[in-house]
């Protein structure tokens, strides 16, 4: 009956959609993270592991920040810069922290994948074979959900040894489950839909079903967890290595260094947790925006 | 016509960001008239009524003109007398009637809330009232029905509570906005016929938008057809229905009452299904739900047989138990020699091609995913580009259809991919699962016409599931009826439509509003209609299971279940006393021995 007025309404809906700014920020800090997991190491001004001479050098004054930029880019010669200061160890604090990513983003993205494809597959698996494996299925996915992630993540990594391998494969473990319920619950939809009984009435097999129609129509909500969880996983990297379970120092990595520097922080040498920690959170704030928006648009 | 007009609407004009979605409307309503909105879907008529009240809402904007409701212009009062004006002078009444009522209040105290608002009654005075008005539209015991919660209640009786509360305070216009769409038949016409009988019994006018033109046949005194956003001049219903005056209505109409295309003489039947059954088990409770009772079908070579039954009948459960969609529990289905209920996995997604199905809601019977081209090839041994094209003009579809996705077509051309799909697996019979339910009525035109054209040609069975009977009519050479589960009747199309004899085919076909002025519902002398609601079909009677709700049950019905007879004019009627009387009438007929 309507059907003038909905028209004319879905056009501006989609615009107002496209403006989102929260969802524009979040896939701008989404972008910068992953281009900083690749190239970040190459383009740190300083060498990530080795001390420079200066020790526990501030930050410069904000009010010398225009200056400093300009001999930058001028190419005008001048002292050394130290944007963030640097630590005790006279580890520069700025390289550190666009370094880390190639750590903190790649186990959470590899993490996430891992956990995505296992999760995802184990679902469909679920929600389409017989009922008692899908019980199963759960059951085992309470079991890994029961314990509290963090607690979990740190004696896990402790027992198979702190490395960039077993911190991944830890956190795709403690992630699965939360695919398999997204999966599941939407394949436990998607396989009533019409066009699935439909390509039955053609003769297709059980297993093509499953592959070809339910499980890419069941994915979207998975990929847009995906997207929130991957910041939940720096979040849990950084962690980890904070209370000494995650990746071992020296190595550049937001967790150690904000460990690094708390102790500095009473004596006044705020710099060296702070930077990391801003890092961190922002990193986590633009993954739920990007999550958020791409949800938003799915539910349209 | 000497009467002044109730409501005089002039120049009446709506917009969208610049889109005019109601044109300079001019229209009259005389008191006391039920007048006829009709048109496509989109031609503007929810704007239309929705601004006679006041209730534009952004972004639409309303761009001038006048709304004279006895003598006073609604659209120049300021909100709060309009609003004194609604409900008490000129009512509304939209689709969904569980969506217009709130959860959270008692049904009875939603209709005192409106009469509180135009009436001087306190609480106890308006609840009183309620009650009355629910006693005066047919509710048995409607002090026990006032207090409950919109979700305790019927769709139908939510309904029943909207007249009471659009008509409570005795407005002088009604303005009923596709009041039926998705009701059954026989609660659409209890509906109408109650409408109608309130509004004649509180002098009321009603403007009654529908798309459906057996509504405006059977109920209207007038019609006018909007058109992008213009209203034709209103004429009388009589002169409509002889000469309709644009090229919607003239299409719609153009299938009426005309018969399909007779199959080809066929002696072996294609498909027998003998006894097949369905239950399912609750979860929970345990208790078994008889979806599907000992239906007996045959079907022929090119021919179409119509099943219809209201919602829970279990027509669909049949349908898809025939191509075993639905494993069905007991009974035997033999097509082209072979059962198919005992045939092997390996065997039945062989033979399963030879059977399709088309189902009701378009859009989900299609993978969003994939395009055109993509669902076509998935049915064809190879994805063969000729043959793709080939099946999207045998449904008419352009062939640039090919690489378009589902959601970029509209219902009636995903319904054509749907279709062409069905036939490209050449099938020799193809389940019809209320394939035009979900579609505007210009499209169930086209759909039906194509249905008829694809049978000549193809000479493919149908079996035709749906609750509209207009379309049934159109498509079907033999009907069958349903009740719980049963088939109560089963005859050619002119013994169902013009004599059912089995008491619930009557009700049902009663409640069958035709295109046709000639035999206005309105106008009819109320037929002994069915007492009561559908019995639950988890706990069903011993007997017929219309035993209950049947005019004319006897002491015998109530205990003895009764069985499907076969009547020497080619019928099967479920129901011994009915059989009896027709074999009697019919006493050359009597040495048939049929009945037992």
């Amino acid at each position: 009956m309507s059907g003038a007025a909905l028209s004319v309404e879905t056009a501006p809906r989609t615009a107002r959609q496209a403006r989102d700014p929260l969802f524009l920020l979040g896939s701008a800090i989404v972008v910068l993270s992953l281009v900083l997991m690749v190239i970040g190491p190459w383009i740190a001004p300083y060498d990530v592991g080795r001390p420079t001479d200066d020790i526990a050098v501030p930050p410069p004054d904000l009010a010398e920040v225009p200056g400093l930029l300009y001999a930058v880019i001028t190419g005008a010669p001048h002292e050394p810069i130290h944007w963030f200061g640097t630590d005790t160890a006279g580890l520069d604090v700025f390289s550190r922290v666009i370094a880390a990513p190639r750590t903190d983003v790649a186990i959470a993205l590899g993490a996430n994948l891992a956990s995505l494809v296992l999760g995802s597959l184990l679902g469909l698996l679920a929600g389409t074979a017989r009922p008692w494996l899908g019980a199963l299925e759960m059951r085992l996915s309470d079991l890994v959900q029961a314990f509290p992630v963090f607690i979990t993540g740190m004696i896990l990594v402790t027992l198979a040894g702190r490395s960039f391998t077993t911190i991944v494969l830890t956190l795709a473990l403690l992630y699965t489950p939360i695919y398999v319920r997204l999966t599941r619950a939407e394949v436990l939809t998607q396989r009533h839909r019409g066009f699935v009984d439909a390509a039955r009435a053609l003769g297709k097999g059980e297993a093509f079903l499953a592959l070809r129609h339910v499980l890419p129509n069941a994915l979207a909500p998975a990929l847009i967890q995906a997207s929130v969880t991957v910041g939940f996983a720096i979040l849990m990297t950084a962690g980890l290595s904070f209370v000494g379970a995650g990746v071992r120092p020296p190595a550049p990595e937001w967790g150690l260094m904000i460990a690094a520097g708390a102790d500095q922080i009473i004596q006044g040498e705020w710099w060296t947790s702070v930077f990391p920690g801003l890092a961190i959170s922002l990193t986590v704030f633009g993954y739920a925006c990007f999550g958020n928006g791409l949800e938003r648009r799915h539910a349209r | 016509m000497p009467a002044e007009p109730l409501l005089s609407v002039r120049g009446l004009s709506v917009g969208f960001h610049g889109a005019i979605a109601v044109d300079a409307v001019d229209l009259d309503v005389m008191p006391g008239e039920i007048l006829g909105l009709t048109g496509d879907s989109g031609a503007g008529k929810s704007t239309l009524g929705l601004a006679l009240l006041g209730l534009t809402r952004p972004p639409g904007k309303l761009l001038g003109g006048h709304v004279t409701l006895e003598g006073e212009d609604l659209l120049a009062l300021p909100e709060d007398e309009l609003r004194k004006r609604r409900g008490s002078r000129i009512g509304l009444i939209v689709q969904n009637p569980r969506g217009a009522l709130s959860p959270l209040h008692t049904v009875g105290g939603q209709i005192g809330g409106v009469l509180r608002a135009h009436l001087p009654l306190g609480r106890k005075g308006a609840w009183q009232r309620a009650v009355e008005l629910l006693r005066g539209l047919g509710l048995n015991d409607p002090a026990r029905r006032a207090e409950a919660y919109p979700h305790e209640i019927s769709g139908g009786m939510a309904q029943r509570v909207l007249i009471a509360m659009a008509l409570g305070a005795g407005p002088r216009l009604l303005v009923a906005d596709e009041p039926t769409s998705g009701l059954d038949v026989t609660i659409q016409a209890q509906f109408l016929d109650e409408l109608a009988r309130a509004a004649r019994a509180a002098q009321s006018a009603v403007l009654l938008m529908t798309q459906d033109l057996g509504i405006i046949a059977n109920y209207c005194d007038r019609v006018a057809v909007m058109q992008q956003g213009r209203v034709l001049a209103p004429m009388s219903v009589r002169d409509f229905f002889a000469a309709p005056p644009d090229e919607y209505s003239r299409t719609l109409l153009s299938l009426r009452r005309e018969a399909p295309p007779a199959p080809p003489a066929q002696e072996t039947p294609l498909l027998v299904a003998k006894d097949l059954s369905k239950r399912f088990t609750l979860r929970g409770s345990g208790k078994v739900l008889q979806a599907v009772d000992r239906v007996e079908l045959t079907l022929h070579r090119g021919e179409t047989l119509g099943l219809v039954g209201e919602s829970g009948s279990g027509k669909t459960t049949v349908g898809r138990c025939l191509l075993r969609l639905v494993e069905p529990s007991g009974g035997s289905i033999e097509f082209e020699g072979q059962d198919l209920v005992t045939l092997k996995p390996a065997e039945l997604r062989r033979l399963r091609k030879r059977v399709q199905i088309v189902f009701q809601d378009p859009f989900d019977a299609l993978d969003p995913r994939w395009t055109a081209a993509e669902i076509l090839g998935e049915a064809l041994e190879k994805r063969d580009p000729a043959r793709i094209a080939e099946l999207l003009a045998l449904v008419d579809l352009p062939a640039t259809t090919a690489a378009q996705h589902p959601r970029s077509l509209s219902a009636g051309a995903q319904q054509r991919l749907s279709i062409a799909r069905a036939i490209a697996a050449e099938p020799m019979l193809i389940v019809l699962d209320e394939p035009t339910s979900a579609l505007t009525p210009l499209a169930r035109v086209g759909i039906v016409r194509l249905l008829r054209r694809l049978q000549e040609k193809l000479g493919t069975a149908y079996l035709f599931i749906s609750h509209d009977l207009n379309t049934v009519e159109q498509l079907s050479h033999r009907v069958a009826v349903m009740y719980l589960g049963q088939i109560v009747e089963q005859g050619s199309r002119v013994q169902i439509f013009e004599a059912p004899r089995h008491p619930y085919a009557r009700a049902l076909l009663a409640a069958h509003l035709a295109p046709d002025p000639a035999r206005r519902r309105i106008d009819r002398a109320p037929e002994a209609a069915l007492a009561g609601e559908i019995p639950s079909p988890v706990d069903l009677p011993r007997g017929c299971y219309l035993a209950g709700r049947c005019p004319q049950a006897q002491e015998a019905c109530r205990t003895t279940p009764q069985r499907l007879i076969a009547l020497p004019d080619g019928r099967a009627l479920r129901c011994a006393p009915e059989a009896a009387r027709a074999m009697n009438t019919e006493p050359t007929l009597i040495a048939g021995g049929v009945l037992t």
